[in-house]
């Protein structure tokens, strides 16, 4: 039932300080007395503002609704005051409206034990509207929404479903975490999934730094007389990314029928289905340096990243650099200000040593970046190729399969910003037509 | 930058592209780390030579820097800290002769970052290893005062001839007069120090009497670098401790030296006799392995990253390529000992290499990436 997977060729060891995050249980951050919610926290369209300012909102009332095919719900992760509609830039430059909720008023559904609602009787888009109207989207950071995911066209078989344990980077250990402590929910969510997609196959992959788990899912599964594969993959970095891992998985098969999906969205889906509960809070890893006491925080959405600091015990130090995501493919963030999303996996935060940009020396040809790429490129080429502007070039050598994971800088000796470069290359080439 | 934590948020925090870590080294480290390496055998060129050695050594190395800073102050940049001509300046003092004129590591130090290096556009440009074409340069003027060698210690009897020399100098006046070129040294007379015949004796006597087999005189001398020769080019353990060391730390790959040595010694071995008249399987492959500038060249020129090829691939044949020409250039050919213009002919061929040697199509590109 259970199997090792050899690596996929390339990645990196980035430095992996998650044993003390590994070692705690979640534990649920404090209410904010602020909530800033963006209202595109997902691939697609921004989700359509339904209330305005001075309203009154619920603990989970939507207060954006989805806004065409792709696109999904948004909702209040407080009980409060709207106080303001803000146009705000995100990390990622987007730009879009987000309501700030201010805290008031009564909590209705925090604090009482959940009831567990039976779903076994609901009809297939009985359940993808539950997990629609839940707004619930890819937690593992892709952000697509998962109720387009989960939705079969007619006729079609779906021969692969995978749901991704592994983590998207060594240090973050929030699926980790999640995993460990949620067993039997996340089962209940793959029952859910397996009756939406009806696969041939099931596989849940795991890391090969959570080999703990492999027992505790062997036994879950089994009483839940569940047929499910275990898949234990290397969690060497970027091992969590879908590609490698429906790779990894897979037996060569087309990956067009392949649904792949991370272990919070699975979480996830479980909240909306059987406890009819909306996406309101995530798992957030918050690790660093200078924070004394890294672990693993329930933070509501709208929770601006500089709260959470407390939550961890504070700042042993300066700070330099405060990134949402991984140190590997992360965004830097101008401001503590910035509000948690159904996006952020993770918050790292550097000091000021840690943070300044390493002086940059020549090319020397090392090929460090070629061994280092998964996608089997070899960025030095694609670098000077971008840097000189020949983007047609660039591309036949592979430049649209980058995904941006980071290894090649990480691993360039010369501190060259391949990734960030390449990843400009790829954007560019998105914006003119092709010749 | 934020210095310290202020109440509400941090001022000014660094916003940068990902990834946020990286590896700890830099190329500047790995530079000055092979500097390092190279440090036991240039101890033990001072050592054997003495105070020549070092002015040859200052000579090449504040040659080599004084040209970059020309170079600096020219182009604007900075580039003194990467190590790299400093290293350039050490690899050409360490193949020249202690007894050589000190115009000869001055015009090859000068040649080798001024035309090679920085013509081109300064590190990671350059497309000939600047140290070995500084030294080809060098051989091309000023052979005969390069082979103007200054006797090691302790073997100053010996005529004061490198043995590679010693052997060609032989063969040309005796022919090939016994059966493995330390037997042909001995029989015209070049002689090796009094601790090597001890060593060899003890060692003939106590350890390979067992087995029958006996060791000739010389062998020690010439396995410790304890024989004339090029200063930083006699002590091959030296050479290869260092070596160790840069591939344990991940400086240095291995693919090159080892592909480089091993289709050169089974060259030697193999065709090495021919030229002698001595026939198939008798070249002498050990002698021609511990001689001249090829442990130093494999190890410290092949592996220099700028002129070598990028892929696996390629650094294979790369490196048996330059095991080719080195035979060929070391037997056939008349510059020195072969070595450095072996490796300067084979950087030629890089781009070729290069060209020859693409990538495979990668799986992930057939398994439909989005």
């Amino acid at each position: 039932m259970t199997y090792s997977q050899s690596p996929s060729k390339g990645g990196v060891n980035p430095p992996d300080d998650s044993f003390v995050s590994r070692s705690l249980r979640i534990a649920n951050a404090a209410v904010p007395s602020l909530a800033v919610i963006p209202l595109l926290q997902h691939v697609g369209a921004a989700a359509r503002c339904v209330v305005q300012p001075g309203d009154h909102v619920r603990e989970g009332m939507l207060i954006g609704a989805a806004d065409g095919p792709i696109s999904a719900n948004v909702h209040s992760s407080i009980p409060g005051r709207v106080v303001e509609i803000r146009t705000l830039r995100l990390p990622d430059g987007a730009i879009c409206p987000s309501v700030v909720v201010e805290l008031g008023g009564e909590f209705e559904a925090s604090g009482k034990p959940p009831k567990e609602l039976p779903w076994e009787n609901l009809s297939r888009q009985d359940v993808l509207q539950k997990i629609q109207a839940a707004g619930v989207v890819g937690l593992g950071g892709e952000l697509f929404p998962t109720h387009v995911k989960l939705a079969v066209a007619p006729g079609a078989t779906v021969s692969l479903f995978v749901a991704n344990g592994v983590d998207s980077d060594p240090a973050l250990s929030a699926d980790f975490v999640l995993l460990r402590e949620k067993p039997l929910q996340i089962v209940q969510a793959l029952r859910i999934c397996k009756f939406l997609l009806a696969p041939t196959r099931t596989v849940l992959a795991l890391g090969s730094n959570a080999e703990e788990l492999v027992s505790i899912y062997e036994r879950a599964l089994r009483e839940a007389s569940l047929d499910c594969q275990i898949v234990v993959l290397p969690s060497r970095y970027p091992q969590g990314h879908e590609q490698l891992v429906l790779g990894s998985v897979g037996d060569g098969g087309t990956q067009t029928s392949s649904v792949i999906l991370n272990v919070g969205t699975l979480y996830a889906i479980y909240e909306a289905v059987v406890l009819g509960k909306p996406l309101i809070e995530r798992i957030v890893t918050v690790t660093g340096a200078p924070i004394k006491g890294p672990r693993n925080l329930k933070v509501r959405i709208g929770t601006r990243i500089g709260e959470l600091f407390e939550e961890c015990g504070g700042l042993s130090g300066p700070v330099g650099k405060v990134v949402i995501g991984n140190a590997m493919r992360g965004l830097a963030v101008e401001s503590t200000e910035t509000a948690v999303t159904k996006g952020t996996t993770g918050v790292v935060v550097f000091g000021p040593r840690e943070a300044r940009t390493r002086t940059e020396w020549p090319c020397i040809r090392c090929g460090s970046c070629i061994e280092a790429c998964p996608w089997d490129l070899v960025p030095t080429r694609l670098y000077k190729l971008i840097k000189q502007g020949d983007l047609v070039t660039a591309e036949k050598e592979g430049l649209s399969r980058c995904t941006g994971c980071g290894c090649c800088a990480y691993a360039c000796p010369s501190h060259i910003p391949l990734a960030a470069v390449l990843q400009d290359g790829m954007s560019t080439r998105r914006q003119v037509p092709r010749g | 930058m934020a210095e310290r934590p202020e109440q509400g948020g941090h001022a000014a925090l660094i916003v940068a592209p990902a990834p946020h870590v990286g590896i700890p080294g830099s190329t500047a480290g790995m530079t000055w780390s092979v500097v390092g390496a190279l440090a036991p055998a240039a101890a033990w060129g001072i050592f054997m030579f003495g105070a020549a050695a070092v002015f040859v050594l200052v000579v090449s190395v504040g040659t080599a820097v004084l040209a970059e800073l020309l170079c600096c102050l020219v182009s604007g940049r900075m580039t003194l800290s990467d190590g790299s001509a400093v290293l350039t300046g050490l690899v050409i003092g360490l193949l020249l002769s202690a007894g050589c004129p000190l115009y000869v590591p001055a015009a090859a130090a000068a040649f080798a970052i001024l035309v090679v290096k920085q013509s081109f556009g300064g590190l990671g440009r350059n497309w000939m290893n600047p140290a070995l074409a500084g030294v080809v340069f060098a051989q091309l003027s000023w052979g005969a005062s390069m082979a103007r060698w200054l006797p090691a210690r302790g073997v100053a009897e010996s005529g004061g001839l490198p043995p590679l020399d010693a052997l060609r100098a032989a063969f040309s006046t005796t022919g090939w007069s016994g059966r493995t070129p330390l037997a042909v040294l001995a029989s015209s007379g070049y002689t090796f120090s009094g601790l090597d015949a001890t060593v060899v004796q003890w060692v003939n006597a106590h350890v390979l009497s067992i087995v029958g087999v006996s060791l000739r005189p010389g062998f020690f001398d010439l396995l410790v670098g304890h024989v004339t020769g090029a200063i930083g080019t006699i002590c091959v353990p030296l050479l290869v401790l260092g070596a160790v060391a840069l591939l344990r730390r991940g400086v240095m790959r291995w693919q090159v030296p080892v592909a480089f040595l091993s289709s050169f010694v089974v060259l030697a071995f193999l065709f090495g006799g021919l030229s002698t008249g001595q026939g198939w399987f008798a070249g002498g492959a050990g002698f021609q392995l511990f001689s001249g500038s090829l442990v130093l060249t494999a190890f410290f020129a092949a592996t220099d990253p700028v002129t070598s090829p990028l892929g696996l691939r390629g650094r294979w044949v790369y490196g048996i390529g330059l095991g080719v020409l080195a035979f060929v250039m070391r037997f056939y050919g008349s510059l020195g000992d072969g070595i450095p213009v072996a490796l300067v002919m084979g950087n030629c061929f890089v781009p070729l290499i290069d060209r020859a040697t693409p990538r495979r199509q990668p799986e992930n590109a057939r398994k439909g990436v989005a």
